[in-house]
């Protein structure tokens, strides 16, 4: 009943703000870090429909038209604007994001409308993490001051580098996304917000890590993260 | 945006004028083809700047198109009418034929206009969330397969459909464009479609 009465209003509070926009676009709000009991990564039919997709590189390549118009043919993204750089991004990390913003667990008003399912599908977002994962990770990322990077190094080592890896690397079982070559001021937004439990689909032991971080500490750790490269292998 | 009368009674001009030339029509051609000449052009080179061209279109996207006009998914009061009596078969050699029409080539408008237009078409606009066009229509905005042909045609029906999409007014296909022409100013959209019509 509780829920009909809000879906009600939800929906009297839609037309009443917002006669031009498209309810399509407005991105729904889910339960996030801010809600007692949230768990985190918890299983999403959306996302096991992604992940049990068999991926597929070439079609993933034409899927990926839609989302160049901003991360860029090469994936790389733009710091400006503070679009991820995705190229060499671990493929489950990009299907739990995208299926995040999807259902409203990440709040990303700017990329929600290219996000939904009438853009892409669960097995298209597959097929795209699949290509992204394979295109190699481009050096020009937009980098920090390098004024702190002895301490960014004693920050990460201490505390990121058990679940993000001593390269960045990060870990694709477990979902932690590669932060080698990610563009600074991305990093630098995600982590703030992060920290500010701004960003809902957080890990709770990310914000646990971060809780404690100056602005220049997280600074810092952003500029010598935005700097790690990958061992050849 | 709602027809204003004069326009309303224009398009109706035009309607019977291309019912009259719906003999005159490329030999080679589909039957159905008569009926779009009158507006559309023998070889869907329309020159009257309301009306899309359609020679050189993605044969993906055409069909889509008017299939959707067909159902009533793309709104159309001149459109609606001509479909009624087509089938699926006719609608898949339309696209076909069309398709493979040369097109014409574009045209030059303001210089000024034109370079704003090219920079939002390669690039976007990072500020306010825009794409580049070119990443689904293509450098050179010969489209590919559902993501529709935009070099050369009319600034006109450019604007309109820009307009039909901010307004929400079409909403067939996947709707990306809805975002995009939201977040446009009138500016931006203005020198996209001068960019566009002015593609080879």
């Amino acid at each position: 009943m509780k829920l009909k009465l809000t879906l009600i209003a939800l929906t009297l509070g839609a037309f009443a703000t917002l006669p031009a926009a498209a309810d399509f676009q407005q991105q729904p709000r889910a339960a996030g870090i801010e809600t007692y009991g949230y768990t985190w990564n918890s299983p999403d039919q959306d996302m096991n429909r992604a992940l049990a997709h068999k991926a597929n590189v070439r079609e993933g390549e034409a899927a990926y038209k839609v989302c160049k118009g901003c991360h860029k043919p090469d994936g790389s993204g733009l710091a400006d604007a503070e679009y991820p750089q995705l190229a060499g991004q671990h493929a489950s990390v990009i299907i739990k994001q995208m299926m995040d913003t999807r259902a409203g667990r990440r709040d990303n008003p700017r990329m929600y409308p290219f996000a939904g399912e009438w853009i892409v599908s669960a097995e298209e977002i597959a097929d795209i993490a699949a290509y992204l994962n394979q295109l190699p990770i481009p050096s020009s990322n937009s980098k920090g001051d390098g004024a702190n990077l002895a301490l960014g190094k004693r920050l990460y080592t201490k505390d990121c580098a058990s679940c993000h890896g001593e390269h960045g690397e990060g870990d694709a079982k477990k979902y932690y996304p590669l932060v080698a070559g990610q563009h600074y001021s991305y990093l630098k937004r995600e982590s703030r917000e992060s920290r500010d439990q701004g960003r809902r689909n957080a890990s709770p032991e990310m914000v646990k890590v971060l809780k404690p971080y100056s602005d220049s500490e997280i600074d810092a750790v952003s500029d010598y993260m935005s700097r790690l490269k990958l061992p050849k292998k | 945006m709602s027809h204003s009368t004069p326009k309303f009674l224009t398009t109706l001009a035009l309607l019977g004028a291309g019912l009259a030339l719906a003999g005159v029509s490329h030999a080679d051609g589909p039957p159905a083809a008569a009926a779009c000449a009158g507006c559309h052009g023998a070889d869907g080179n329309s020159t009257v700047t309301t009306f899309p061209k359609l020679a050189g279109q993605q044969q993906v996207y055409l069909l889509r198109e008017l299939k959707d006009y067909k159902s009533g998914k793309r709104a159309s009061e001149i459109m609606a009418p001509f479909m009624a009596d087509l089938s699926e078969a006719n609608l898949e050699e339309l696209a076909t034929w069309y398709a493979k029409q040369k097109p014409a080539p574009g045209v030059k408008g303001d210089p000024a206009l034109l370079k704003l237009g090219k920079a939002l078409y390669m690039n976007g606009n990072n500020k306010t969330d825009v794409p580049a066009c070119a990443s689904c229509h293509e450098d050179d905005g010969s489209g590919y397969k559902k993501f529709a042909r935009v070099a050369g045609q009319h600034v006109e029906y450019t604007l309109e459909q820009f307009r039909l999409y901010a307004s929400g007014k079409r909403s067939n296909g996947a709707r990306v464009m809805q975002t995009v022409a939201e977040r446009m100013t009138e500016q931006e959209t203005r020198a996209v479609a001068e960019y566009m019509a002015s593609m080879p």
